[in-house]
């Protein structure tokens, strides 16, 4: 450091000052810190706990075995359709956008050039700033005008995309951090570049893989706004077929909350209980996972 | 796994005959399937931002870029203007950014250098949870918990105390910029406070330690070494918090109050761009207005490209830099 | 630790069984255990939030009689005329009436009237109860932004003896297509002429002033929300959340509230039906002394030809026969004998 080379540096200058005062200044500084954090935390208890309090007392075996019905005006039965709307897009989704970003990350780490892979790192980044209303647009103009009618499908391919440059990416990083000597221990015993691809480099990433997989689904469960125009006109029995619009836990919570019914409001708020439960469920379940893979792949460097 | 493991795996695999033309075409098979998903990807993008523009052409014709300025949204004479929207995006984003940014930075600093380290995964995973709430249920939140006390009470506060300002002027309500602005900076923080964790990370430990044996105080240290090393970084985390700000429609439209207008007083209804999109696309006339709602969206599109770029380029900088002193 | 193929394992299983769920289950769409319905085709409908409270009972009382399923998004009387004219949907649900425009766009699409009710201006002024009394130009002006004050002396001239609190007036509107904006709006335009100049008729107009909510329900969340608050809603919202409504004058100089009686006379006040059934109830004349100044009839938008025409004509000929049973409790009133004739007759019209 040239600090000793240049005398108007300010950490000479600091030494010459008042000791209380620079103390004094540290010591406001690391207060505001520890503040900053427990703000943090603070707001994140006091939204999962509103939810908590607010949504316990309105959940009940029925609130889970009912369906939605938005055009009511009383606030009927329960969730029941919007969960296995919200399972079975999601459920999709995944099948669609884990088998693309797992491969599209593979692509990139084993056969790109760092030009081209360096493309498709700009292009899933691009993917994963769009805002998920325009996304919601997009489809409504590809697939809902093309077929004249909302779908889960549509829905589904929606959430895909949102999906999408969070497990490429997510994989992208995991696959890098193979160990190159795994790899070619692969190679220098005979096997193919896809028989080590398949059988090597990928289990070693595997949970980091999942936990890629784990937080997109995590991310797709609470998303509204890409439904809004392409499954939010549903029928009020308990579907499973895609092939028409499925109501979905965050949509059904939307269009509660926006009711002056405060017996729906109660509805939302015990929808937003279940939806978060499983979202931080599964986001925890990600980052045990994550820290796993990270100790063991430390471990056999 | 190991090399060692390595080996266990594939020799019983490379023990078999036929070994040569499955190679062979497994090879090719897996070049040809990975390459068709790395081209779906980029063709999803390509394909989106193509549709956007195809949707919003009549209007982008017929407005050109005066739609940017002009304040407007008359769907029974067609005569629509983007103006009053941005004005709505920008000031409940970036209002959000100002409160964000030294909230993150603080909590980055406090995960990466204050925090006792066994409780460093611990709130760095509690603050990172705050990203995992679904935007919806934030806007839930906003609408029947944080508007009503904004309404009651900190509203009439700060209006005693900073009435002055004109933009806490004397009107109250349960809805408008100022909600948005406190949901969108809850959002925002954990974004940027992990980005933030990020970069400071790659600062050299040397530098640091060097102006602690120098006997700066903690604050110090971190004010001459940490923030100037990280400022590019910090500031493309900011740019991506506020691209994430910018796009956000669901939590935005439950609290903001849906009437688009531009002036001073926070605490008052208004519109942003994404918000209005959802509110109004389904249904809207196909001939006049959709093309109209596309072109935000195409604005929106623009704008999260520009940040994006901005961003990679700037926390890109940090990284290479770590790269060449590390 | 479990080891990795069986993690594989289980995970394709499961894929495979979403897989054969999703596609095994599109046949099945389920429809509870019904008795004969000619035809058993589910409809998709989409329109007015005005009558979504009545479809709501339409839908699980027809789907319990016949098994049939009709699926309603209530996007507001825009979006039914708009998505009945592209054909993304069954039928459309407009309190509005296609304007000639729409009617050319929407050639082969019939309007049915199914459902009578009302729009209500309601407000929400702290130390104002219900019933506060307001004329039609008072009220246009008041929309306009002519009226900026709860004690206005226009106001306060109407309702002697009530004490107005000087609350500012916000207006609140629909900001989405809308059949209720498209009832106020015929209305205003009827009683002022500086409201027909300036902002028109439709169900979507520039709104000189005020706030903007998503459908029946967003506009009501705002009014609840906001003292010094005025809007319009379906009369079933109105009703429901026991908001306080405005005594509008009629032509016949007596302040009315909107009940079943007085929409009723409204209604009655109509002796023509013209050949497109659309017929518009605001402002009855002097003679309809008792007539609500803001009532309207609903319409189902539904195609001269369609592939679903059995089960169209099915649904309409219930809606306004048994279904019309759960209207009063929701405020809407009984369709006169006349207009169901007009009806029946159109419904005739709907072939395959």
């Amino acid at each position: 450091m040239e600090s000793s080379q240049r005398p108007d540096h300010p950490l000479l200058a600091a030494r010459t000052g008042n000791l209380r005062r620079r103390r004094a200044a540290n010591r406001t500084m690391e207060t505001s810190a520890w503040i900053a954090a427990v703000l943090a935390v603070a707001v994140l208890v006091l939204v999962i706990g509103s939810v908590a309090v607010k949504g316990l007392s309105s959940i009940s075996l029925n609130f889970l075995t009912q369906n939605a019905d938005p055009n009511s005006i009383e606030a009927t039965g329960g969730i029941a359709n919007a969960l296995v709307g919200t399972g079975i897009m999601v459920g999709l989704a995944t099948l669609m956008a884990v088998p693309v970003g797992i491969l599209t990350a593979i692509y990139s780490n084993e056969f790109a050039g760092s030009r081209s892979a360096s493309t498709i790192r700009y292009f899933l980044d691009v993917l994963n700033g769009v805002p998920t209303i325009v996304t919601g647009i997009f489809i409504f103009g590809l697939i809902v005008t093309a077929q004249g009618h909302q779908s889960g499908w549509a829905g589904a391919i929606a959430l895909a995309i949102v999906m999408l440059p969070l497990v490429a990416r997510s994989c992208q990083e995991v696959l890098a951090l193979v160990p190159g000597s795994v790899k070619e221990a692969g190679l220098a015993l005979g096997a193919s570049r896809w028989r080590t691809t398949v059988s090597v480099v990928v289990p070693t990433a595997l949970s980091g893989m999942i936990t890629g997989a784990l937080l997109a689904v995590a991310r797709a469960l609470g998303e509204t706004a890409p439904l809004l125009f392409v499954s939010s006109i549903f029928a009020t029995n308990l579907s499973t077929d895609p092939s028409q619009a499925l109501p979905s836990v965050p949509l059904v919570i939307f269009q509660f909350s926006e009711s002056p019914t405060p017996a729906k409001h109660d509805q939302a708020w015990a929808a937003a209980l279940v939806l978060i439960v499983v979202v931080l469920l599964i986001s925890i379940v990600a980052r045990v996972l994550s820290a796993r893979m990270r100790r063991r792949l430390g471990a056999a460097r | 796994m190991t090399t060692d493991a390595a080996t266990t795996q594939l020799s019983p695999l490379l023990a078999g005959k036929n070994r040569g033309f499955i190679d062979r075409f497994g090879d090719r098979a897996l070049y040809i399937i990975t390459l068709l998903a790395a081209l779906l990807s980029v063709a999803v993008v390509l394909g989106l931002a193509y549709k956007i523009v195809d949707e919003a052409a009549p209007a982008m014709s017929k407005f050109g870029l005066g739609f940017l300025t002009t304040s407007n949204f008359d769907p029974v004479h067609g005569e629509f203007g983007a103006a009053q929207f941005i004005y709505g995006t920008a000031v409940s984003s970036f209002g959000a950014l100002l409160l964000a940014t030294p909230i993150s930075v603080a909590i980055a600093l406090f995960l990466t250098e204050l925090a006792p380290r066994s409780s460093r995964t611990a709130i760095g995973t509690l603050v990172e949870l705050l990203a995992g709430i679904p935007s919806v249920i934030l806007g839930l939140w906003g609408i029947i918990v944080l508007g009503p006390v904004l309404n009651d009470t900190i509203e009439p506060a700060l209006h005693s105390v900073l009435g002055w300002i004109p933009l806490f002027g004397g009107t109250y309500s349960l809805v408008g910029l100022f909600p948005a602005i406190l949901i969108l900076t809850i959002m925002t923080v954990p974004i940027v406070s992990s980005l933030t964790r990020e970069i400071f990370a790659t600062v050299p430990p040397t530098d640091k330690e060097g102006a602690l044996a120098l006997g700066a105080t903690r604050w110090e240290m971190i004010k001459t070494v940490v923030l100037p090393y990280s400022r590019p970084g910090i500031i493309g985390a900011v740019i991506l918090g506020l691209g994430r700000a910018v796009g956000e429609a669901i939590a935005v439209t439950q609290v903001i109050g849906n009437t688009a207008g531009i002036h001073s007083n926070i605490f008052l209804p208004a519109d942003t761009l994404a918000s209005k999109i959802a509110n109004t696309y389904q249904g809207a006339d196909p001939s006049t207005t959709i093309p109209a709602l596309a072109y935000f969206a195409v604005i929106l599109f623009v704008l999260s490209l520009i940040f994006n770029s901005v961003a990679r380029l700037l926390v890109r900088r940090v990284q290479s830099r770590a790269g060449r002193a590390g | 630790m479990i080891s990795r193929k069986s993690i594989l394992a289980v995970a394709c299983c499961g894929v495979l069984a979403l897989g054969v769920a999703a596609c095994g289950s599109s046949s099945s769409s389920s429809t509870s255990g019904g008795s004969s319905g000619t035809a058993n085709t589910p409809l998709t409908g989409a329109g007015s939030t005005l009558i979504a409270p009545l479809m709501s009972k339409w839908q699980s009382d027809y789907s319990s009689r016949t098994g049939n399923t009709v699926t309603y998004g209530a996007i507001g009387s825009g979006g039914g005329i708009e998505q009945i004219t592209a054909g993304t949907v069954d039928f459309g649900a407009s309190d509005a009436p296609l304007t000639p425009d729409q009617q050319k766009a929407a050639a082969d699409v019939l309007m049915i009237p199914w459902a009578l009710s009302s729009t209500d201006p309601v407000y929400n002024i702290n130390g104002v109860s219900d019933g506060l009394r307001l004329d039609g130009p008072t009220l246009a002006n008041i929309f306009l932004g002519n009226i900026t004050a709860w004690n206005d002396p226009a106001i306060a001239k109407l309702n002697p003896g009530v004490t107005l609190p000087s609350t500012k007036i916000t207006p609140v509107y629909r900001s989405d297509g809308s059949g209720d904006t498209y009832i106020l709006t015929d209305y205003l335009s009827k009683v002022s002429s500086e409201w027909k100049s300036k902002v028109g008729v439709g169900t979507e107009v520039k709104f000189p002033t005020g706030v903007g909510g998503k459908g029946n329900d967003g506009v009501s969340a705002v009014l609840s929300k906001t003292d010094g608050a005025i809007a319009y809603v379906g009369a079933a919202y109105a009703a429901s959340n026991g908001f306080n409504q405005v005594a509008v004058e009629n032509a016949a100089g007596k302040f009315l509230q909107p009940t079943l009686g007085t929409i009723s006379a409204a209604a009655a006040a109509v002796k023509t039906i013209p050949s497109n059934n659309a017929v518009s109830l605001t402002d009855p004349p002097k003679s309809a002394t008792n007539a609500y100044p803001l009532a309207s009839y609903t319409y189902v938008l539904a195609p001269s030809t369609s592939d679903k025409a059995d089960s169209l004509k099915e649904f309409i000929t219930y809606a306004i026969g048994p279904g019309q049973s759960f209207g009063p409790s929701l405020l809407f009133a009984k369709l006169p004998s006349q207009i169901i004739s007009a009806d029946k007759a159109t419904i005739a019209k709907i072939g395959g």
